[in-house]
């Protein structure tokens, strides 16, 4: 038998705003349609910027990648600010609880020297990269164009932002909080020669001046063959060394890396279907960047994991770059 | 004045330029101690409009809904251009006693000061 | 082994400051371009104080459960046609002028903190920006999804991000927007961090909030109740900013204090709007403009500047005007709505008498003496059928776009006139403040966008008042606009609530 409470009904007039209705049709728009489309400003700005006078204060022209529509993108994990915070916390949670019962279990101390001292060679200067993709995103996020782009970016720079400290919190839990581990990770960031290819590389990013190549810069081809090589390839390098409790400490990278390329995935995918112009430019940027990186990971990937590691995250790349069209 | 701005020479495009509003310009009108009409109205004109015109067929259509419209003695009218005192000459145009683009008048009739004298 | 425990600050600064490293591949300068033109000094980014410690995890964890919170009861709201509970359908007004001017703000802060996120040289200040970004996202989406049920049920809500960029009246919170986000970097801060969000919040977001309190809207004060802890933070951040710039260098000190004057000035202007809101629109009064402008702006102001003294930062001169204009702005802003009530995208209406009584009581050097009278003229004409709409376009202030409505405070019923001429044009204005802003930067004014002049430029929609209407603000004429009396609102509301229909339309009816 069925129960049935009864409310008054009262007809709504309309279902949603008129800008999701012209887009999804007079039905109820979803919350994320409704938080994510059309609502940036696009007409009669007053000032033109102080610093940067030749632009509109919002302008699309702050890349040369040209979209008919830019709201033709879609994040298919259709964040919007609540849904994207209860993601995070959710995943911070579990993160939070590994981090207690490794700290709580002592698993530092099951960790030779050795393998402590090559996840702070090796892992830890991450965080520094990790803040320079942080201030990408967050560029992108400013100097894109429509919602359903600029959010993406923020929740990624923001959540890059917690990775590095995610990051920095490792070195404090194998150093004992001593702060050792995080000075040592910085001296390797600044001068060790195996990261410098890599410093050079994420600098360079923090001038480009069109937000679309810092994308593909950061996003697609660093981000692509840096986590393969770390989070998959050195996980599982350290776990053979005896480290495979760092697992319980970069789950939340792995994670995220999965959901974030999603999005990535899909970004790059609308925006090269687009057209050939698109498609052309961003080959050219993505070579470019992909000849950078590869050479300047070398060093790195050969002593967090071996000979032919930087050839394996090559293939990731490859084989995702293909999935967008390119 | 020149702006602080990241390049030398910060310009801005001069929007309300004359020539963009298709041979007319702008005037404002005010009429004191009748805040009915809540501010000085604006009026797209051409530059050789005659006073008297302005007078004859443009106010009435602004201001005459208040009942100290229809009372106005023209020749007590005091007027005001640009902040200055002002004697309009009914058989000139706008431009020829110097209400150019943007100007803005104002005019106060003794003896009618709103409804039930409180300025409105 | 064992650890070490870190205390808060230490920990923070590991976690955030520490991440930052010496550039050496290419130049600070190139990575940080928009630092140094608008002339602060910064020696040293490492003397900026964290003004709240939250690291990404917290952060998370604990927006997380406020917006699980603020969702359970909007869709309670929505589920139960809370809609039904406000004091009266006049009320839903004042959410829409909320939802049309003031959310896209959210949006143009979020835009404009991710901009200084990115710009500064400091990683503190950045995350701090950068974390204020996404607050001010988080802000316009609750408030879009707040306002969404009542889209479903009342007019004027449904175009809000088209008309923003559009009608004449938006114009004055967009282009006070644009003016701060086409500065540079630090006046942005200045100007939104510190004078909007620190000195002016109460007078801007609490009213509306408190409105909603005192007016049954459940879902909206909930969502007020929910950003103030965000807001606490904006706060401080605000208030870091300029001690920060204070601190830094002697020479910032009298640029702050231009900065301050400048924007103090322009906030209060975009304040008009609330304080009709305040004493029009909402049905059950929180307080009157004139005593939440005392408390919040008199009060609370000099003792701010108070302190402020002591890195020789003076009260703006504009505070005496502003102040002056107490007892006159709410009547003299609701007149200009009421003379445009045809080209606005909510309704107007006249004071019951009751309401005058209560205006009477509150304004009592003012109210009875220039503005009932006005009002009683009006209730006069609307009643014989003529409703009084003013035919004309009304000339426009050049810097903060607002109908020249304000009077001279020695002669209160006299129009308040500026002019400047700059590079042989004239250009018109509503007080000192909003003249010494063009003089000072005419530069960037002159580019103002005024609907007014655009119309007459033929550049909104064609030359008949309804094609700007309709077309390009567009407004539903006939449901959006025009008095409540008489509106698809009104008939649905007392419809719900088994009202009689209101007399005249018995009267049309027999």
């Amino acid at each position: 038998m069925s129960i049935e409470i009864k409310t008054s009904t009262l007809e709504p007039i309309r279902h949603t705003f008129e800008h999701t209705k012209r887009r999804f049709g007079d039905k109820p728009a979803s919350r994320y349609q409704e938080a994510s489309y059309d609502i940036a400003p696009e007409k009669n700005f007053h000032y033109r910027p102080m610093w940067q006078p030749d632009k509109l204060l919002n302008d699309s022209s702050r890349t040369a990648i040209v979209m008919e529509d830019w709201y033709a993108y879609r994040d298919p994990r259709q964040y919007y600010y609540g849904t994207y915070v209860q993601a995070r916390a959710k995943l911070q949670e579990v993160t939070e609880s590994n981090y207690a019962f490794f700290d709580k279990r002592g698993f530092a101390d099951r960790m030779s020297d050795e393998v402590k001292a090559k996840i702070i060679r090796c892992l830890v200067p991450l965080r520094h990269m990790e803040l320079g993709a942080n201030m990408n995103n967050v560029l992108c996020c400013a100097y894109g164009t429509s919602t359903v782009l600029t959010q993406a970016f923020l929740y990624n720079g923001m959540d890059r932002l917690g990775i590095a400290q995610y990051l920095s919190r490792i070195g404090l839990l194998l150093d004992g909080n001593s702060t050792d581990g995080l000075a040592k990770a910085k001296e390797h960031w600044m001068t060790d020669s195996a990261w410098q290819g890599l410093r050079r590389y994420t600098e360079n990013t923090l001038v480009v001046e069109d937000w679309f190549e810092v994308f593909i810069a950061q996003d697609v081809v660093l981000d692509t063959l840096i986590y393969d090589l770390m989070y998959r390839q050195f996980d599982e390098k350290i776990t053979e060394e005896g480290g495979s409790d760092l697992a319980m400490l970069i789950e939340f990278m792995q994670e995220w890396h999965k959901d974030n390329s999603r999005w990535v995935d899909a970004t790059l995918k609308s925006t090269v279907a687009e057209s050939e112009h698109n498609k052309e430019l961003i080959g050219r940027w993505v070579a470019d960047w992909q000849e950078k990186a590869v050479a300047d990971m070398a060093p790195l990937a050969e002593i967090a994991v071996g000979e032919e590691a930087v050839n394996a995250s090559v293939e990731v790349l490859n084989k995702r770059l293909a999935k967008a069209g390119l | 004045m020149s702006v602080a701005a990241i390049t030398e020479n910060y310009t801005g495009e001069r929007l309300d330029r004359l020539e963009n509003f298709h041979g007319n310009q702008v005037i404002y009108i005010g009429w004191d101690q009748h805040l009915m009409f809540c501010a000085p109205v604006a009026l797209a004109l051409p530059p050789d409009t005659l006073f008297s015109t302005l007078l004859e067929d443009v106010l009435p259509g602004a201001f005459s809904q208040h009942p100290d419209f229809a009372a106005v003695d023209w020749d007590a009218v005091e007027w005001h251009l640009n902040g200055d005192e002002f004697k309009p000459q009914p058989g000139k145009s706008l431009i020829e006693q110097g209400v150019d683009h943007k100007s803005s008048i104002r005019f106060s009739t003794p003896g009618l000061d709103g409804i039930k004298g409180s300025g409105s | 082994m064992t650890s070490k425990k870190l205390n808060m600050k230490e920990k923070y600064s590991l976690l955030t400051r520490d991440l930052e490293w010496e550039y050496s591949y290419r130049d600070y300068e190139e990575i940080f371009k928009q630092e140094s033109f608008e002339g602060i000094k910064i020696t040293d980014w490492s003397k900026w104080e964290d003004p709240f410690r939250l690291t990404m995890d917290s952060y998370w964890k604990y927006q997380a459960e406020k917006e699980k919170k603020l969702y359970a009861i909007f869709d309670a709201f929505a589920q139960n046609n809370g809609q039904q509970n406000v004091t009266d359908a006049r009320y839903v007004n004042a959410i829409k002028l909320f939802l049309t001017g003031v959310s896209p703000l959210e949006y143009q802060a979020y835009n404009g903190f991710a901009h200084t996120g990115r710009q500064f040289g400091g990683v503190g200040a950045r995350v701090a920006c950068q974390m204020q970004a996404l607050d001010e996202l988080r802000h316009v989406q609750t408030q879009i999804h707040a306002m969404s049920h009542y889209n479903k049920h009342f007019d004027g809500f449904q175009d809000f991000p088209h008309m923003h960029d559009r009608v004449w009246y938006l114009s004055v919170p967009k282009s006070f927007f644009d003016d701060a986000r086409s500065a540079g970097p630090f006046e942005f801060m200045v100007a939104i961090g510190f004078s909007f969000e620190y000195v002016l919040t109460n007078l801007l977001f609490v009213p509306f909030m408190s409105g909603a309190a005192y007016n049954g809207d459940m879902a909206t004060v909930t969502f007020g109740f929910s950003a103030q802890s965000d807001e606490a933070r904006h706060m401080t951040l605000g208030l870091e900013i300029i001690k920060f710039l204070l601190e830094q260098h002697p020479d910032n000190v009298p640029i702050v204090q231009r900065w301050i004057n400048k924007w103090l000035w322009r906030g209060y202007r975009v304040l008009t709007l609330v304080a009709m809101m305040m004493d029009y629109m909402l049905p059950n009064k929180v307080m009157s403009w004139q005593e939440s402008f005392e408390v919040y702006f008199e009060e609370a102001a000099t003792s701010l500047f108070k302190d402020l003294a002591r890195y020789g930062i003076e009260m703006p001169d504009y505070a005496a005007d502003a102040i002056a204009e107490k007892e006159h702005l709410s009547h003299q802003a609701w007149s200009i709505f009421y003379n445009y009530g045809h080209a606005a995208a909510f309704h107007t209406w006249m004071p019951t008498d009751q309401e005058m009584d209560w205006l009477s009581e509150k304004y009592p050097n003012t109210f009875d003496k220039y503005y009932r009278p006005r009002y009683e003229k009006w209730r006069e004409m609307e009643e014989a059928g003529e409703r009084f709409y003013n035919p004309t376009l009304p000339m426009l202030c050049q810097t903060c776009q607002i109908p020249m409505g304000f009077t001279d405070m020695e002669n209160p019923t006299m129009t308040s006139y500026r002019q400047s001429v700059y590079d042989g044009e004239r250009y018109n204005f509503c007080s000192n403040g909003c003249k010494d802003i063009f003089d000072y930067e005419p530069e960037k004014y002159v580019q103002a966008w005024l609907p007014v002049h655009q119309i007459y430029q033929g550049n909104c929609g064609g030359a008949e008042m309804e094609d700007v209407l309709g077309e390009y603000y567009r407004i539903n004429l006939g449901t959006d606009n025009l008095d409540f009396h008489g509106s698809p609102d009104e008939a649905r509301w007392n419809a719900w609530h088994n009202l009689q229909p209101a007399e005249d339309k018995l009267k049309k009816a027999s």
